[in-house]
């Protein structure tokens, strides 16, 4: 582990649910989660651990009943983002490319063919619109629109929407929504690309975006993206 | 492959369809509009025309379907909605000559010398259009009361040159409208025509959105991903430009 | 009647790569330097932005980069005996304008020359004999050499943070890179970009039939990059929209995202936009130039002395700068006298087209400009030419650089133009055809030149460049080898059907081929065959420096835009080391 577990970490601890996983996992569990009110060991049979696998995925625990996440843990909201880009993230934390001890057992414990299912269905569902608990001032979510849609030619910064597509609503086999994600998980994110402890970016797109960004500016741009409600026309 | 809508995350409350933003007001609301991106749409597009007359329409009408005709694979010009295109780009500044060097004097020239004539495209369509409408007139059958065999009969003679057009040879009118009914079919939906999409869904061209930093290592692999405008939003509706042209 | 205004050391005209480099570099060195761009600015944000730059229509079919065909065009004919006549639309070749000009446009493919390139007229002759070339082919040596240059190559290459695999270090041959290519002292500075999959398919049967398959050098970024200018690029992403077109990433190396950020925050440097150069002014000696008188985009009329005048405009409108400014002899086709228009020449392209069945997905839309993998075994001088009857070569590759539908739907042979064959053929081909390129040599001769123009003017007034040029019998005939080379490698490719398409004449300007016009202001160490000597600075006016590929006494078998960085940086050099701290002849005529 060579950086230290992100915040909603702690979160995730008390609400862990090691039954719904394989046995591999138990075994495999984080010294932390060994501290918590554990729920009973998977059963021994492989048609059991599937059976429960199946049964109850422990990603709600943190990603929500409809994927829409937990924002102030900085739990992203996965409910209708793109397959491809659900595998990747997990098969990266599987390897250890994206570093995150949590979702790394998580993952590893997961076949390729079940990373895979799992990413499908979280592609396939429909959250609502969480709004912002403090949405942002306006002067902010000009400037979070201006960096979106346009870019900063002094800081040398494309607009996010050439990749991220119209309105921050992803481009498959491109880029990830942003639109409605949770300001507190973009921001996280910016700034584990911008100081390193992310980096599994192909082509290091993103790593030289975010390090031409200051902290005002990723305010800024996380606060607009998270205020973009495709919900309504 | 991944075949999951984008705005799949999101919970929709309403119909298919949608109506247009209320920053661009259409001349005609069906021709903003743009419905659910369906594969095949059987009723072509209201057109509302601004540089074609009628009688104009009637034979752009025809000789564009001709040209690009609707089939198995899917709409031709007229589904696509290529007439419109041609009459918002003759009506406005690319009609007017935008790009055109426009001073004499002027001599046919050779082949290679490319186009030489006075006219701007908008003068050269009117020009050969009233010329071809009043020899069809004369003659007989109008373009749009042709059987299909006998308005490409009519169309390869224009093709050839056979024909002069008040001046304009019809070779030169043929390639302009061919050229044009081709741009009308591939450009971006926001000038109007390829609408929906539908020419690059017909041959698998994703459109603007264009980052393919990891897909390009997968040889050989179909690319799955709808078309995307530059003129969508994050619903996905199309703000086609009526008041069109392409700006420079 | 013209405003005098206070004097400078220096004048660049044209603000592209060249002049920006120009710029830098004296400005840098502590001479105050204006520049004189005719065009407006322009920036990576907002101008360059994606999803709006992504416009095929805008910016392929209607050149909205493009110098304004409308106020400035150019005249054209193939034949002497005919009358010239406007190039009413650009098609053929796509001059720019604005801040940066023509290498915003461009698609990012970035060469050397070769060594034998820079002597092509005495290797000929050492190798094949005085009474090998048509007597009409006026190719010369151009007074500088490869090895003179390659630091320079080496220095631009570098700046753009060009992408690519060395072929040959110090003599040493390097695997996977090009074996022909003359020594390089290093490798490139960021490695090759990701080949896509036409480039893998041609290397594969490229290879198999035991030709040298290289990737080709890119100036869109394999990677993030910082140049010793201390600018930052990105990775290119392979968007499909490059040449014509201006990137939204930061990723393709043009004057903004390499050193317009360095010059701009120069205050030697002075950029003045909206000003059409009308001439460069002489004293009453003809010998040397006191400055240049512009007209600005009010309408108002400057005169603007300075010590030294760069002309640093695209190749053909550095031809016309002189003529109209009267330095230099003009060239009279008719005595073989003078030098200013003469030597003019182009690119001579041939395509070879492989259809595949529909189980073959190419994805043509996914590419870079300089994307691909090529071949230079039959490019300049690197194969026998005995008993073929020409000189030049081309080099051969997938290198296709997009989808991009208004312009791509490849069809065979035989497809109707329109109707329901056209359309079927179009869906049937569109994602399952791997198109080369056979990008050709252009001798000169003595019939091919560039003058004024006898009866059109542009908005301001003047006479329009006419350009004379038809496809030397030389080029015809090597375009037809290379494309039957091209078309063997189409059929190891396993193609259901290949079809070449070799260039042949006339000459027309309604068909894109590429934005290489050079020659016209030859470089070389004889007054009588040229215009600039070999450090770019005009024999007839001293003060006066020419940097363009109108110094190409003839083109290679490559793009001209990595040569030209490497003759700027050479001229720079002598410049700096030489004639600013002694100005005068450089050369003794």
């Amino acid at each position: 582990m060579n950086a230290p577990a992100p915040p909603f970490a702690r979160f995730a601890f008390s609400f862990l649910l090691i039954a719904a996983l394989p046995c591999a996992l138990a075994a495999s569990a984080t010294p932390a989660a060994a501290a918590t009110p554990a729920a009973k060991p998977a059963a021994a049979t492989p048609a059991a651990s599937a059976a429960a696998a199946a049964a109850a995925p422990p990603c709600e625990a943190c990603h929500g009943a409809h994927g829409e996440g937990m924002a102030a843990a900085h739990v992203p909201r996965i409910a209708g983002q793109s397959a491809d880009y659900l595998k990747k993230q997990l098969d990266d934390y599987a390897a250890g490319t994206r570093d995150n001890p949590i979702m790394a057992n998580f993952a590893k414990a997961l076949s390729q063919q079940q990373r895979a299912k799992f990413a499908a269905r979280y592609a396939a569902m429909s959250a609502r619109y969480i709004p912002q608990v403090k949405p942002p001032i306006a002067v902010h979510l000009a400037r979070g629109h201006q960096l979106a849609f346009q870019g900063d030619e002094a800081k040398r910064v494309q607009a996010c929407n050439a990749c991220h597509g119209p309105d921050g609503v992803g481009v498959p086999h491109a880029a990830p929504y942003l639109a409605g994600q949770s300001a507190e998980f973009l921001a996280s994110a910016l700034k584990a690309f911008k100081d390193g402890t992310r980096k599994n970016d192909a082509g290091e797109l993103m790593r030289s975006v975010a390090e031409r960004l200051d902290d005002a500016d990723i305010a800024a741009v996380t606060g607009y993206f998270a205020s973009v409600d495709l919900s309504t026309h | 492959m991944d075949k999951v809508t984008r705005r799949s995350f999101v919970t929709t409350v309403g119909a298919a369809t949608v109506a247009p933003a209320a920053a661009l007001l259409p001349l005609t609301a069906a021709a903003a509009v743009s419905p659910a991106k369906t594969a095949n749409i059987a009723e072509p597009p209201k057109t509302t025309y601004l540089y074609f007359n009628t009688a104009e329409v009637l034979f752009i009408e025809a000789a564009c379907e001709r040209l690009i005709p609707a089939d198995e694979s899917g709409p031709g010009a007229l589904g696509a909605g290529v007439p419109n295109y041609l009459d918002k780009q003759l009506g406005g500044a690319w009609g007017a000559g935008e790009r055109l060097y426009r001073s004499g004097p002027w001599q046919p020239g050779t082949p290679s010398q490319g186009y030489q004539l006075p006219f701007t495209p908008a003068e050269l369509f009117h020009a050969s259009l009233r010329a071809i409408n009043r020899d069809l007139d004369a003659h007989g059958t109008p373009f749009h009361g042709m059987s299909p065999e006998a308005q490409d009969a009519y169309l390869k003679s224009l093709e050839s040159g056979a024909h002069d057009l008040d001046g304009v040879p019809s070779g030169v009118f043929f390639d302009m409208l061919l050229k044009m009914s081709i741009e009308g079919f591939f450009s971006d939906p926001v000038y109007g025509g390829n609408r929906n999409m539908v020419a690059w869904r017909m041959i698998g061209f994703p459109g603007a959105y264009a980052d393919y930093f990891e897909a390009i290592d997968r040889h050989g692999v179909k690319f799955e991903r709808e078309p995307m405008s530059l003129a969508e939003d994050g619903h996905g509706h199309i703000h086609v430009r009526q008041d069109i042209p392409a700006n420079l | 009647m013209a405003q005098r205004l206070k004097e400078v050391d220096v004048v660049v005209i044209g603000v592209g790569m060249v002049g920006s480099i120009v710029a830098k570099e004296l400005a840098a060195a502590g001479y105050k330097v204006v520049g004189l761009e005719r065009g407006q600015t322009r920036f990576t944000v907002p101008e360059f932005q994606s999803p709006a730059v992504h416009d095929e229509l805008r910016f392929d079919i209607r050149k909205a980069l493009m110098q304004d065909n409308t106020r400035e065009p150019v005249t054209f004919r193939n034949q002497g005996a005919q009358v010239a006549l406007p190039v009413r639309r650009w098609e053929s070749f796509l001059p720019g304008t604005g801040l940066g000009g023509s290498m915003v446009h461009w698609n990012g493919q970035t060469y050397r020359f070769q060594a034998t390139d820079f002597q092509l007229a005495t290797r000929t002759r050492e190798r094949y004999g005085k009474n090998f070339l048509d007597p009409d082919v006026t190719i010369q040596d151009w007074g500088v050499t490869y090895d003179d240059l390659e630091p320079h190559y080496d220095r631009f290459e570098y700046l753009l943070g060009t992408s690519g695999k060395a072929g040959n270090i110090k003599g040493r041959i390097q695997a996977g890179g090009d074996p022909h290519e003359s020594p390089r002292s290093r490798d490139y500075p960021t490695p090759p970009q990701k080949e896509h999959f036409q480039g893998a398919m041609f290397r594969k049967a490229a290879g198999s039939l035991g030709y040298h398959p290289f990737p080709q050098p890119s100036s869109n970024l394999s990677q993030p990059y910082t140049n010793p200018e201390g600018v930052k690029l990105n990775a290119c992403v392979f968007c499909g929209f490059c040449e014509r077109y201006a990137c939204e990433h930061y990723a393709k190396s043009v004057p903004q995202t390499v050193i317009l950020p360095v010059l701009l925050a120069n205050p030697n440097f002075e950029l003045r936009t909206g000003c059409q150069v009308q001439r460069i002014n002489l004293d009453s000696t003809k010998k040397h130039a006191t400055g240049v008188t512009y007209i600005d985009a009010v309408g108002r009329v400057f005169e603007q002395p300075a010590s030294l005048v760069i002309t640093s405009t695209f190749a053909i409108n550095n031809i016309r700068m002189l003529l109209l400014s009267g330095i230099g002899k003009p060239y009279d086709p008719a005595t073989g006298h003078g030098v200013v228009g003469r030597n003019y020449a182009y690119q001579t392209m041939s395509t070879v087209a492989s259809f595949f069945d529909e189980d073959v997905i190419v994805n043509p839309f996914m590419a870079s400009g300089a994307s691909g993998t090529l071949i230079n075994d039959f490019a300049g001088d690197n194969f026998d030419h005995s008993g073929l009857g020409f000189i030049g070569g081309a080099f051969i590759g997938a290198v296709n650089t997009n989808g991009r539908p208004i312009q791509y739907h490849p069809v065979p042979p035989g497809t109707p133009a329109w109707g329901k064959g056209w359309k079927q053929a179009v869906v049937k081909h569109y994602n399952h055809t791997v198109m080369f390129s056979c990008h050709g040599s252009s001798v000169s001769q003595r019939q091919n030149y560039c003058d004024l123009d006898p009866t059109y003017r542009d908005a301001w007034g003047q006479p329009v460049l006419r350009i004379t040029f038809d496809f030397p019998p030389n080029d015809i005939k090597m375009a037809a080898y290379v494309t039957a080379k091209a078309v063997e490698i189409g059929k190891a490719m396993g193609a259901k059907q290949v079809v070449g398409s070799p260039r042949k004449g006339p000459y027309t300007v309604t068909q894109y081929q590429t934005t290489h016009n050079t020659g016209g202001t030859v470089m070389g160490d004889d007054p009588k065959t040229s215009v600039v000597n070999r450090y770019l600075q005009s024999w007839d006016v001293p003060n006066v420096f020419v940097i363009g590929a109108s110094n190409y006494p003839q083109n290679a078998s490559w793009n001209p835009t990595g040569t030209l960085g490497a003759l700027t940086y050479w001229a720079i050099d002598a410049l700096k080391n030489k004639y600013l701290k002694s100005p005068g002849r450089l050369v003794s005529a």
